[in-house]
């Protein structure tokens, strides 16, 4: 991941602070799963809790350390924004709570079920149907159309016979949601033929189109112009309202987090400030 | 669903993996084709190469007392021919006596010999009962053939009976009493420049079986009654059918018999059975030796006419076998192609098997994916090979033809084989054998790039840019 120029952290932790003042947090969106002893949390509120995430790594003969013992909860429809300077261990943390690289120490729970002590397929099974990814560089497949990249999830879900079975539905669904975004006439265009912002709706909509519970964006706006940004944003944060699903959002620019019902901010691998939570004086 | 999408898409989309489909596509055209022409030369030398023999010969030493009795074998073949003929798979048998002598010019002495063709005097004396030789071998095809004027040779003379070939020609004029018939190779007919009847003189000295002593030397003047043409170039050069009882007499043996010819009813499946029996019947009946009496390893008294041309036929099948070999090294080499285009195509698509692995692929799901890739450029490489091959192998004359109109170089030359077209037989099994190895060598060079795709882990393939 590609860092941008990162505001400073004071006011990073500002803004979690103001966010946490009454009135900037919605009712029942503060860690609702977070349990008495510690353990994530089994609350069916709870769609994606960690505890304990450590994580290091050997860079020569060092080890370096990146995560010390991270604790979150992200509630269903709850709308998150993870802000921190470059090396604070955001993106090492998506990458855990999306299931794609394994912590040395913690839990990550998925809608109340332990992932990493999944096997392999299976937890690639969760990340297909639990999680939506966006990326800041919109990580299309070239090759494929609009269209195909929205339905890619549903075709890695699916075998071929499944997927011809509800192909038309899940067709019409797609078209749907690019038509709401848009881009009802980009359906045939590749990604080459689209424009940053085309390709991050069309990453939006992929994301998605199997209504996971949870959607993890890393910095969606990061690659855009500040209005393209607010537009896609406004269409993002719609669209999530709509699912009700909820969205961990990373990114740099506090006008973004500010839009979000809680801010958390990273430092130096730990939980620095949370917006659900009174900010240490 | 998306390894077959996403393989297919990745199959279109990148040029390059058509190279590796086209590098299997020359490989499998290039074995069909050779190994066809390997299998229809193996096909027609084994129709040449048989030329009048039969299915099975039994070939007694007369002159060695055999362990079975402590005498020589009985003279009378009867008894054997009895047990030869109560074999159920055998079809007919028939007594033939084979030995050497010299062709001389008339009056004696001098050995003829065509200084093109090198010397041709010696010839095999060939002792038959017409209608048993009939049965048990090619002798009357052999005699038809002739009337079909050879492609190469052009006519040679026909006997003027074809179930009296030894009668004599209507164009003979005997100066004197008439002489007894005989027919000849056309190949011998034609290098000393013979025609039906011409009289010829044959040279011989005969070993009496008997007494084991070396006879004064005989000659005597026979008649042409026509030409045969076996296919079998050795047999044509030097072969000359006469008379069994002629031969005997020729010879002034009482032996009037050296071999027994054998056909069956069906050779491919029986021969081995047969073979076995006869040499076990044979024994118990005084006729055949052992090499070894404890383990009744027996020598090549009874053998098949495929053991009588073994050498000539291995050498073919070795010939054959090594061709498939060499050829099979193209293979490998388009292996490698689809080898060296997988590792690239995997560390370009980097990112993309980050991208599907974030949203749900499993390693064996890439796996796979790459896997299918290599097994579509396998497909339509050995399927398009496999068309182009056979079109080949069917119109390989045409082709030849055009090539060596087209470059100014004769490519095969038919003189040397003797045959008027490039033989070429396509086996289905052979076909069906190496589209299957060109896909499962394919799969096996493009099971290393898609386990090393499958290894990639996701968050530094996401990464890369």
């Amino acid at each position: 991941m590609t860092q941008q120029q990162e505001p400073p952290p004071t006011s990073s932790a500002d803004a979690a602070r103001a966010a946490s003042s009454p009135g900037a947090q919605p009712a029942g969106a503060a860690h609702p799963g977070r349990d008495s002893d510690g353990g994530a949390s089994d609350s069916g509120d709870t769609v994606l809790a960690c505890r304990g995430i450590r994580r290091s790594f050997q860079v020569g003969d060092r080890r370096i350390g990146v995560l010390h013992g991270i604790d979150l909860d992200l509630a269903r429809g709850e709308r998150l924004s993870l802000m921190g300077a470059s090396g604070a261990g955001k993106t090492t943390l998506l990458n855990i709570l999306g299931l794609l690289d394994r912590p040395d120490e913690g839990e990550v729970r998925i809608e109340g079920s332990p992932a990493w002590t999944l096997s392999t397929p299976e937890r690639a099974r969760v990340r297909n149907r639990s999680i939506g990814f966006v990326f800041q560089f919109y990580h299309l497949l070239p090759e494929l159309n609009a269209l195909e990249n929205t339905l890619l999830p549903a075709m890695i879900a699916d075998s071929p016979r499944a997927f011809r079975a509800r192909r038309s539905g899940l067709q019409e669904r797609a078209r749907e949601m690019l038509a709401r975004f848009g881009l009802s006439d980009r359906l045939r265009h590749r990604p080459g033929q689209l424009s940053g912002g085309e390709q991050q709706r069309v990453a939006i909509t992929r994301a998605l189109i199997l209504d996971p519970p949870i959607l993890i964006a890393d910095e969606p706006t990061g690659n855009l112009d500040r209005a393209t940004g607010e537009r896609m944003l406004d269409l993002l944060f719609e669209e999530q309202e709509r699912t009700g699903t909820a969205l961990l959002l990373v990114t740099h620019d506090e006008r973004v987090a500010q839009r979000c019902q809680r801010i958390v901010y990273m430092e130096d691998g730990q939980v620095q400030a949370d917006s659900s939570t009174p900010m240490p004086q | 669903m998306y390894r077959w999408f996403l393989s297919l898409r990745y199959l279109r989309a990148r040029k390059t993996n058509w190279i590796g489909a086209a590098g299997i596509f020359v490989a499998v055209a290039a074995l069909i084709l050779i190994l066809s022409i390997m299998s229809g030369f193996l096909a027609e030398s084994r129709g040449h190469l048989r030329g009048n023999l039969s299915d099975v010969l039994v070939t007694p030493r007369l002159d060695y007392p055999t362990p079975a009795t402590g005498e020589l074998p009985p003279r009378d073949p009867g008894p054997m021919m009895e047990r030869i003929r109560e074999l159920p798979q055998v079809e007919s048998a028939g007594l033939e006596l084979v030995w050497y002598g010299m062709l001389a010019q008339e009056g004696g002495g001098q050995r003829i010999s065509n200084p093109l063709v090198g010397d041709l005097s010696l010839v095999q004396l060939v002792g038959v009962d017409v209608q048993d030789e009939y049965a048990t071998t090619d002798l009357l095809e052999s005699l038809e053939a002739t009337a079909r004027p050879h492609p190469l040779f052009g006519a040679t003379p026909q006997v003027d009976d074809l179930q009296d070939p030894f009668r004599q020609p209507a164009n003979y004029s005997p100066d004197g009493a008439p002489k007894e018939s005989i027919v000849l190779g056309f190949q011998l007919c034609r290098a000393l420049y013979l025609d039906k009847g011409d009289e010829v003189e044959i040279v011989t000295v005969s070993i009496d079986p008997d007494t084991g002593r070396i006879g004064e030397p005989s000659n005597r003047t026979f008649v042409v009654a026509g030409s045969f043409r076996s296919g079998e170039m050795e047999m044509d050069v030097e072969r000359i059918y006469m008379e069994r009882s002629v031969l005997a007499d020729f010879l002034g043996r009482e032996a009037d018999w050296s071999q027994v010819l054998v056909k069956l009813h069906d050779y491919e499946r029986d021969k081995a059975q047969v073979v076995a029996a006869l040499r076990e019947e044979l024994f118990e009946a005084g006729y055949l030796h052992t090499l070894d009496p404890t383990h009744r390893t027996f020598g090549r008294e009874v053998q098949t006419w495929e053991d009588f041309k073994g050498s000539l036929l291995g050498a073919i099948e070795n010939e054959k076998a090594l061709m498939g070999v060499m050829l099979s090294l193209v293979m490998i080499v388009a292996g490698f192609t689809v080898f060296a285009l997988l590792s690239m195509m995997v560390s370009e698509k980097r990112r993309d098997i980050g991208i599907i692995t974030a949203l749900g692929a499993t390693p064996r799901g890439v796996l796979m994916l790459f896997l299918l890739i290599g097994c579509w450029q396998a497909l339509l490489g050995a399927t398009l090979g496999t068309l182009a091959g056979i079109w080949a192998a069917v119109r390989i004359d045409p082709i030849e033809r055009w090539l060596s109109d087209v470059f100014g170089v004769q490519i095969f030359n038919r003189k040397v084989y003797i045959f008027d077209h490039i033989p070429s037989e396509i086996q289905p099994y052979g076909v069906a054998g190496i589209v299957l190895g060109a896909v499962l060598c394919t799969l096996l060079f493009a099971s290393f790039p898609a386990w090393r795709a499958a290894r990639l882990n996701p968050v530094d393939a996401l990464r890369y840019e």
